[in-house]
């Protein structure tokens, strides 16, 4: 009884903190539109307030999932009516220093928010914080600063634990109830990502016994670039003769692998999984070479990540656990703390679709 | 100055081109002419023109060295495994990894004016070798966690808004030019580039000065290396990867004959204060990583087409009358 006494007080007393800090948001801005929800907390609907410069900063700009991202944060901006962001990064995925120029680079043209999808570890921290000091917002999406510095906030495309459990689920789909050897190919060895999935799915499978029967044998990185995949794919075929599966949680690594191979001829005893755009991996899902994969649309991501880091940059929504707001066609969202990271906010922006060949087309 | 202006004549063609990149970049971008850019502009590419700085005597001196990414990457691991061995003070790790540089220069520098093999093939043997054995010291690890003062050295502003590794590189270039153009060290590297033999037999210790220069050049990218690890906070095998491309490009660019024997401090210094503005400014301007690379690319093939046209010009023209 006194638990739920607790709970209720606790209710009452956020629902009363959110009221006053959104009046005093009221008095800062004027065209953000307030509406309420039923359980009292404020959304603000983040609408066009003038035009604002930005630079939307991708792991480097020739993988076809960041230009994606880039033509959804493109839709937002015409939305909001804001000049569209400076789509600019690494020319190579290989370069994971790289971003660090870039980040630099907008703090002096002084732009009014950087989204970037970061490819380093906490090496891109400085120059975010950098960024941070010069009041500018930097929302990180697809991949964040681990250490959350000099970063507002982090819109992940779907949990990072689900990534891992999904990861688990279609691999065990594909070795069947017998299970098998199976490897993971990934980005490069500093990607946050990538590198928070493994974990996760190492988790998954240690968590329930049904994954017993699966047995990761290796995790190799193509650093993002489709001949070093290629090549690492290569050779986890002749290291492992009994493995079974290859899983790239990356969509360069998942094309290549599935390519080898298809090259190879190896598609009957090693299939490939992991996480693909459907336009690329259509032909592989077909042939049963990639029976299942996993994404989320990067359109989508870029979509909210404009949404959100224009909502900070002109003052309608603030960075802080327990904001909920409204971006345009994609609906409301709220900014939690991140659970996957030791520090940092997050909204999660989900969800995840599993592709086969039923759907893929 | 119309005089020296003749003597120096790459030099004044490439101030002309700095002259031109600095006024499209004001135009381009207005926040090109600011001190912090000019201090950024430096900053994100300082580890590279410290190694510029040694690379300039190796290929005066009618040598090259491919491995000094590598080496930067080597001597980085090493300080980093030092340190995440766990016992020893971060100073020491330092230090380790500046003998690291100084050692890969030393055993390369031997091969090389002792042996006598062609550095071309040991220093290319250098590059593969010193990043294995970085990938094998940290595998596929970020080792970082260093203490906070040095990433604040390699993060923070030192004295104003001017950062330590900025003063390291220009006392570095400053001392370089004084021993190039100023010392007899510096004219025994022209003399054996120009003809080793030619200096042997003038009694020119080439081995000792070969040597020397090797060395040099590994501890320069050793202190490369260990800056690189302080501005990123972190060290990984693959620190520096491929970094030896814009170094020698600078260089070339900077008027140094790829034969050896003739170049200067100034030129290379025009060199790299060009690239570095044409990078910058491109990017201040939001233009694509690859097209900056275009761009330095067409200036180094005009930076080799362009002199010899004007020699080839030259020769042509009827000698003047005595």
């Amino acid at each position: 009884m006194s638990r739920w006494l607790k709970v209720m007080a606790a209710l009452f007393a956020f629902a009363l903190l959110s009221a006053a800090c959104s009046s005093s948001d009221d008095t800062t801005t004027t065209t953000a539109a307030q509406t309420t929800t039923s359980s009292g907390t404020a959304v603000v609907s983040i609408e066009g307030a003038g035009s604002i410069t930005a630079t939307f900063l991708p792991k480097c700009t020739n993988i076809a999932v960041f230009p994606q991202a880039n033509s959804g944060a493109e839709e937002a901006a015409a939305e909001l009516g804001s000049e569209t962001a400076a789509f600019v990064g690494p020319a190579d995925c290989g370069d994971a220093t790289g971003q660090i120029e870039f980040m630099t680079n907008a703090v002096t043209q002084g732009v009014g928010a950087i989204m970037v999808s970061n490819n380093a570890g906490d090496e891109l921290a400085p120059s975010a914080q950098a960024a941070a000091d010069a009041g500018i917002p930097v929302v990180s999406w697809d991949s964040p600063i681990p250490s959350a510095e000099g970063e507002s906030v982090f819109i992940a495309q779907v949990d990072f634990d689900e990534t891992g459990l999904v990861m688990a689920e279609m691999a065990l789909d594909i070795l069947g109830a017998g299970g098998g050897q199976f490897a993971i190919l990934s980005a490069t060895p500093e990607a946050a990502n990538q590198n928070a999935w493994i974990a996760a799915m190492e988790e998954a499978l240690t968590a329930d016994d049904k994954f017993a029967s699966l047995e990761l044998v290796d995790t190799v990185y193509g650093n993002d670039v489709a001949e070093d995949s290629v090549t690492q794919a290569l050779a986890l075929v002749d290291q492992y003769p009994d493995l079974g599966l290859i899983m790239a949680p990356t969509t360069v690594g998942i094309v290549a692998a599935a390519q080898a191979m298809t090259q190879e001829g190896l598609c009957d005893q090693i299939k490939v999984s992991g996480l693909g755009l459907p336009d690329e991996m259509r032909e592989y899902t077909e042939s049963g070479c990639a029976p299942q994969f996993a994404l989320w649309s990067f359109v989508d991501l870029g979509y909210l990540a404009y949404y959100v880091a224009y909502g900070i940059a002109t003052g309608q929504i603030e960075a802080a656990d327990g904001v909920t707001f409204e971006a345009g066609r994609m609906g409301q969202y709220t900014i939690t703390a991140d659970p996957t990271r030791d520090a940092g906010l997050r909204v999660l922006m989900g969800p995840f679709t599993v592709y086969n060949a039923d759907n893929v087309g | 100055m119309r005089d020296w202006a003749a003597r120096h004549r790459w030099e004044t063609v490439l101030g002309g081109i700095l002259l031109a990149t600095i006024v499209v970049n004001a135009t381009l971008s207005p926040f090109f002419l600011g001190f912090g850019n000019f201090i950024n502009l430096f900053w994100l590419s300082i580890e590279k023109i410290i190694v510029v700085v040694a690379m300039t005597f190796v290929i005066i001196n009618g040598e090259i060295d491919l491995s000094v990414a590598s080496v930067m990457g080597f001597s980085a691991a090493v300080m980093a495994s030092a340190f995440a061995g766990g016992d020893i003070p971060f100073a020491v790790a330092i230090v380790l990894g500046l003998l690291a540089g100084a050692a890969a220069g030393l055993a390369q520098g031997f091969l090389i004016a002792r042996v006598g093999l062609p550095s071309l093939v040991v220093t290319l043997a250098g590059l593969i070798g010193f990043r294995g054995a970085a990938r094998v010291l940290l595998e596929d690890r970020s080792v970082g966690d260093f203490p906070e003062w040095f990433d604040r050295l390699g993060q923070q502003p030192l004295i104003g808004s001017i950062p330590l590794a900025l003063i390291i590189f220009f006392s570095l270039l400053a001392v370089a030019w004084i021993i190039l153009e100023r010392g007899t060290f510096g004219r025994k590297v022209y003399v054996i580039g120009n003809s080793a033999d030619v200096a042997r037999y003038s009694g020119v210790g080439v081995s000792s000065v070969k040597l020397r220069i090797f060395v040099a050049s590994g501890l320069a990218a050793g202190l490369a290396g260990v800056l690189f690890a302080a501005r990123l906070g972190s060290v990984r095998g693959s620190l520096g990867e491929f970094f030896e491309l814009d170094i020698i490009t600078m260089v070339l660019l900077g008027g140094v004959s790829i034969f050896g024997g003739s170049g200067s401090m100034l030129g290379v210094a025009l060199a790299m204060f060009t690239v570095l503005s044409i990078r910058n400014g491109l990017g201040l301007a939001n233009v694509d990583g690859i097209i900056q690379t275009g761009v330095v690319g067409l200036l180094l093939i005009g930076s080799v087409l362009v002199p010899n046209l004007l020699e080839g010009i030259q020769s042509r023209r009827p000698a003047p009358e005595p």
